[in-house]
């Protein structure tokens, strides 16, 4: 009993993926003459997206006024900006905030020393503990 | 007539003293022919670092925005006016940046050292010096005698 069971299974899929390969076949194969086997110039479907920092996919523009967004490239421990390797900004963005944040702090809105309390459970960024490239330290 | 923005802080006072104070200070910058484009209030909070302006402490401010249009020249008298005011604890004064159309370079910066473009401009460079690790004075240069210490 079992022997037939799979041998009808076996069958039903030797048919379906019969089927199936004929379909693909009359699907992939365009109007151009079928036995020219040159091969076809198409978009690499195996190209990799193109990786952006997190302010650019999100299009925002670091701003002095936007103290809370700041704080974030800031460390808990000691208020020191965390450097491009951390936070995974690409070299412009990264400048733009180490700017705001200098101007930020002159303004007296962000703390020199020190992250606002307030601030302290923001959502993270980024790992400091897993740089993109290692730390000195 | 450029934009600049203008962060006041201002001494803890009560409404009706922080409206003339206001006034006072927007009528300044009328009066050096300048026009205000908007003014934000960032709030009543405690400052981050106490500052001492006009021989008191000050822990807590009241901070303002003002965006302004006004001739370059009048923006250090601006500045200098501001600067007697009593009530003013803190000022700063930046131009507003107009948005560049940026392009997220990531994708490059995380390449390979040795596919980076500035990596391989460096190596450019380097080739056109003289390595001092590997360079040796030559005898047959010209001269008769070592010139340096041996």
């Amino acid at each position: 009993m079992a022997l037939l069971k799979s041998l009808s299974i076996r069958n039903i899929f030797s048919i379906t993926h019969r089927a199936a390969v004929s379909s693909l076949r009359n699907y992939t194969t365009p109007a151009v003459a079928e036995d020219d086997d040159s091969p076809v110039d198409i978009v690499n479907p195996y190209k990799k997206e193109r990786r952006q920092c997190i302010l650019c996919k999100l299009n925002i523009t670091p701003d002095y006024k936007n103290y809370r967004l700041l704080s974030q490239f800031q460390s808990p421990y000691t208020g020191r900006i965390y450097g491009r390797h951390i936070t995974g900004l690409c070299k412009a963005k990264q400048a733009l905030v180490e700017s705001e944040i200098s101007k930020a702090q002159n303004c007296a809105y962000l703390p020199y020393y020190y992250k606002d309390k307030a601030f302290l459970k923001d959502p993270k960024l980024f790992d400091p503990e897993n740089p993109i490239r290692s730390h000195r330290f | 007539m450029p934009t600049y923005e203008l962060a006041l802080m201002l001494r803890t006072m009560p409404k009706p003293e922080l409206k003339t104070t206001l006034t006072r200070i927007s009528h300044a910058i009328f009066n050096s022919g300048g026009i205000i484009r908007n003014i934000e209030n960032l709030g009543f909070r405690a400052m981050p670092y106490k500052t001492s302006s006009h021989s008191v402490v000050h822990r807590e401010a009241n901070y303002f925005v003002f965006k302004i249009d006004t001739a370059t020249q009048a923006v250090a008298d601006l500045k200098e006016e501001y600067s007697r005011d009593v009530d003013i604890i803190r000022q700063r004064v930046y131009k507003v940046q107009e948005k560049a159309d940026h392009k997220c370079t990531l994708e490059e910066e995380l390449l390979p050292a040795a596919y980076r473009e500035d990596v391989q401009k460096m190596i450019e460079l380097g080739k056109t010096q003289v390595n001092r690790f590997t360079y040796k004075f030559k005898y047959n240069s010209g001269l008769d005698y070592y010139p340096f210490q041996k």
